[in-house]
């Protein structure tokens, strides 16, 4: 009976919607897997006439009332969207098929070789903020990064020495462009701050080999920074942390479509060196300057230009005890100066085409001043003696200049075509004593990448990068490949493999231009799995070098090396709430023959044990956060090598292991709040640390006298770094609110 | 004079299908809601999330099971919540099934309804934060606030809302507003009002969520 009624009623809908639906048409249809299966609650959406309906549990949905042009879209979570347009001159009916989403049911991202920190991180994954709030990184991202596997411990000096790298072998980059000078001029013995503040970055790529062909010019390692969208309010803060403190804005405009920001830093050790002893004699700083300043546009619907200037000034000057003779000291003062400009533009052209499009141009100036001085600090001038190459002045100034666009086109299944070029202008000048010195370098690049998904599981991103230098003369073919299988569970094993080419260092540059680009090779195999606020990662790698610069009998390319070696990353968020901890094991074996080895030599910024561990602890119910950061290594050798005149060649005429390494950094911050009448309160807070707190006598090496007889350790500074300072942030509007409430 | 006949009875039958429905559709909703009364464990709710879809599938215009869907998947995230990533895919589920029951809905008329919804949506919501604190936390920290304090105004004695509230003030570091006394009362408040709830297929949970937090006071 009741079917019976349910007839009665279709026929009734049936002619009533004939009757004022004329014209009208109807869509019906099944939604169904690339297996068959159907689908149901996929939502189906007809615009613009904005009709939609829900398919039933066999995948079934109809539309009633259509006419005229319309655009289908089928969507259901784990499935690719469906869009269709049609044209309705009759009722449809429509068999669809969903193809799988790849993104959300089986993500598989190639990883080998990098760390990715970043601001859509889940779980244990890495965010820049974890990175770059390891306790001892001193905000300067290098530092930070130690705390990771693959970089070397390297207490005396800045930069990040990956798998058996120089630090030059490592290179910066700021959405996409080179960041030349990404650190104040080197001081022997003792490590430089960065210049360009991480708070800026929301992305951190740290490729510790085969890395993606759109980047080169660095052998080992490239760290890829991404830099902040517009921010979501407008902002203020001050912090004084002696001997250094800042203040900066952040302001948004009212339609909240562009965004500029301004900040300040100023550090001068001087009065902290009077409190806490340092083992050089300073008699300039230690002292910083720095500003800098951005902008932010969104430019149509999809578009964004980034603007970023940083300029600094430095000034160190300090004496130490002279190597070479009881009656003299050495002083040392290097006054820099540089200017950063960049200027990045990203767009959608088309829904599958992407454009990003960089301008850098940078100044550096770094002026060295070495004296001799008597017992009593006043210049000594020892003419004809074999010391007085001590009395040099050294200037170099250097301007560079990058163009770079790169094209995406987003294809199915999440993949994607990327091609571009660039271009790097570098002309440095400077003068050494009295010789001048000059080279104008234009090194010209052109890339292609793709990213193919060969399987649901399997991914393989294949790209080839041709990079010409008019100094030296040469155009060489870089290739680099990777894979990605994702196993069931979660897991992936990655395969890198990928050929890095980078010029020769400006040193060797100035006295030599008939030469080669260097030349590494990087094969790496790793194994990472997430899961449940755990992330796993083992990676082994080889690494080959060739047309390494020799500086000894005459500058050639005959020099060669190898790194090789397992490292570990563990990081747990899980086991004890609110707690964080990551901890590192590097294993390295490493030779190489370069500059003046007189053969295959363990270089001195490696040695092949490493572990690292890093420690984060909320006490959330007292507003209290604590860092604990440890490094422990074996020793790195030191050698002695001198020309020998006897041999004609270089020899080594003294070598030893300093000892093992730790150190242990401790910070605690804790945030309160003052004047609470405000309606909202700023958030303030107070930080202390110190680094090295276990006071560890730590040896990076020996100096050696030109004689070879005295030898004096290479240590820090001072023992341990002590800080503590106040920092308070609050929004621009919260302050108009507090001075209405006091006019 | 067919034409009237036809529409009296369309008319009539219209009544009694509906009716029919009515009757039996509480069978099988009435059963996975006494179990989810009695559900603890993240296992449970998964499974139950599983019952409701199905129920889902065959009561099409009827919004509770898309609710309770939704609700498990928040329940599981809640229960989960130190495991970060793997907790995505049920808010996902849970963020999709609100929209479901939230179509379904007369969004004008239907206030009490759309209150118990944001209630879960605001919970659904919180689970994404769990995802990664640091990089979910805030979109989705102000996402689940937002929903919450709609399901309040939608109606101010939503026991669950108020759960929610007490949740909110509870976890929450004092310097940023939190209050764990203050989040105690909400609760006792918010036990008070179920206190005067009967158990019915309509939205009664709160009790256990209630009393696990006022525990931790202890």
């Amino acid at each position: 009976m009741k079917t019976n009624f349910a007839t009665y009623i279709i026929i009734i809908l049936l002619v009533s919607a004939f009757s004022f639906a004329f014209g009208q048409y109807r869509i019906s249809g099944t939604v169904k897997s690339d297996k068959g299966n159907a689908i149901p609650l996929a939502s189906v959406l007809l615009s613009p006439s904005n009709k939609g309906a829900k398919t039933d549990s066999t995948g079934k949905f109809s539309i009633e009332g259509l006419k005229g042009k319309q655009v289908l879209s089928v969507s259901s979570i784990g499935y690719k969207l469906f869009k269709k347009d049609i044209s309705l001159d009759s009722s449809l009916y429509l068999d669809i098929v969903l193809k799988p989403d790849t993104r959300t049911l089986n993500e598989v991202t190639i990883s080998a070789g990098s760390f990715e920190a970043s601001d859509k991180a889940k779980g244990a994954s890495l965010t820049a903020m974890d990175a770059f709030t390891v306790a001892g990184s001193m905000a300067d991202l290098s530092l930070a990064l130690r705390s990771l596997p693959g970089a070397q411990q390297v207490g005396d000096l800045d930069g990040l020495f990956v798998r058996g790298g120089t630090g030059d072998e490592t290179k910066q980059f700021i959405d996409g462009t080179l960041l030349k000078n990404p650190n104040y001029p080197r001081v022997p013995g003792v490590q430089q701050y960065a210049r360009v503040n991480p708070i800026l970055f929301k992305g951190i790529l740290f490729s510790t080999g085969g890395y993606s062909a759109l980047y080169g010019q660095a052998m080992s390692s490239a760290l890829i920074l991404e830099s902040n969208e517009l921010p979501e309010k407008s902002s203020a803060y001050f912090a004084i942390f002696p001997p250094s403190s800042n203040a900066g804005i952040q302001q948004l405009s009212r339609n909240k479509k562009s965004s500029y920001g301004v900040t300040l830093r100023y550090s001068n050790a001087t009065f902290y060196n009077s409190i806490v002893k340092q083992k050089p004699d300073y008699f300039r700083g230690p002292e910083y300057i720095e500003g800098d300043a951005n902008f932010r546009i969104k430019t149509g619907k999809t578009g964004m230009l980034k603007f970023y200037t940083n300029w600094n000034i430095s000034d160190v000057g300090m004496r130490n005890a002279d190597i070479d003779s009881t009656a003299l000291r050495s002083s040392y003062q290097v006054k820099g100066k540089s200017i950063y400009n960049n200027l990045s533009y990203k767009d959608y052209l088309t829904d599958k085409w992407q454009v990003d499009a960089g301008l850098v141009y940078s100044y550096n100036e770094d002026h060295t001043i070495n004296g001799l001085l008597n017992i009593d600090g006043q210049p000594v001038n020892l003419e004809d003696d074999a010391l007085n190459y001590k009395n040099a002045q050294k200037l170099f100034r250097s301007n560079f200049a990058q163009g770079r666009i790169v094209f995406t086109n987003t294809l199915s299944n999440n993949q994607a075509l990327r091609f571009g070029a660039e271009h790097f202008y570098n002309r440095d000048r400077g003068f050494s004593n009295d010789s001048t010195l000059a080279i104008i370098d234009n090194l010209s690049a052109a890339f292609v990448e793709g990213d193919i998904y060969l399987a649901k599981n399997l991914a393989a991103k294949i790209g080839t990068r041709i990079e010409y230098s008019s100094l030296l003369n040469k155009a060489v073919v870089a290739p680099r490949a990777s894979l990605a299988y994702r196993l069931k569970d979660g897991g992936q094993f990655n395969l890198a493999y990928g050929i890095f080419y980078q010029e020769p260092l400006n040193e060797i540059l100035y006295r030599s231009t008939d030469l080669k680009f260097s030349r590494a090779a990087h094969y790496m195999l790793n194994y990472t799995k997430k899961a449940n606020n755990r992330f796993l990662r083992i990676e082994a790698y080889r690494k080959q070098y060739n047309d390494l610069v020799k500086t000894i009998p005459v500058i050639n390319n005959e020099g060669s090396g190898y790194a090789q070696g397992v490292e570990l990353f563990f990081r747990d968020k899980k086991t004890i709430k609110n707690l964080d901890y990551w901890v590192t094991y590097t294993y390295l074996d490493t030779k190489r023959n370069y500059l003046n080895y007189p053969f295959a030599l363990q270089p001195a910024f490696a040695t092949p044990h490493t572990a690292t561990i890093a420690i984060k602890q909320n006490f959330q119910d007292i507003n209290t956060y604590v860092n604990v950061s440890y490094a422990i290594a074996t020793g790195r050798p030191y050698y002695d090598i001198r020309y020998s005149a006897d041999d004609n060649a270089c020899k080594i005429f003294d070598q030893g292991k300093t000892k093992a390494y730790s150190v242990m950094n401790l910070q605690i911050a804790h945030l309160f709040s003052i004047f609470s009448s405000w309606k909202q309160r700023p958030v303030s807070g107070f930080s202390v640390g110190v680094n090295n707190i276990l006071g560890t006598k730590q040896v990076f090496g020996y100096n050696y006298s030109l004689d070879g007889t005295n030898k004096v350790p290479i240590t820090l500074p001072a023992t341990r770094f002590f800080y503590a300072g106040i920092f308070m942030s609050f929004g621009i509007d919260r302050t108009s609110d507090f001075l209405d409430k006091n006019q | 004079m067919k034409k009237l006949v036809l529409a009296i009875l369309a008319l009539v039958s219209f009544y009694f299908t509906s009716a029919a429905q009515e009757q039996g559709k509480p069978n099988a909703l009435q059963n996975a809601v006494t179990k989810l009364d009695q559900a603890t464990k993240a296992k449970d709710f998964e499974l139950l999330e599983k019952e409701f879809l199905q129920i889902a599938a065959q009561q099409k215009k009827d919004w509770l099971p898309y609710y309770y869907a939704a609700f498990c998947n928040a329940k599981v995230g809640f229960i989960n919540q130190d495991d970060g990533e793997s907790i995505e895919p049920f808010s996902n589920r849970g963020e999709e099934q609100v929209q479901m029951a939230k179509s379904l809905l007369d969004t004008v008329k239907q206030k009490k309804e759309l209150s118990e919804l944001y209630t879960v949506l605001s919970m659904v919501y919180r689970t994404k934060v769990f995802i990664n604190p640091m990089t979910y936390g805030r979109k989705y920290g102000v996402l689940s606030q937002q929903y919450r304090v709609k399901a309040q105004e939608l109606n101010p004695e939503n026991p669950r809302a108020i759960y929610v509230k007490a949740w909110e003030m509870y976890k929450t570091p004092k310097m940023w507003g939190g209050d764990k006394e203050a989040g105690k009362q909400l609760a006792t408040r918010s036990l008070a009002l179920l206190q005067k709830e009967q158990s019915s297929i309509q939205p009664h949970w709160g009790k256990t969520e209630n009393q696990e937090l006022l525990g931790k006071n202890k």
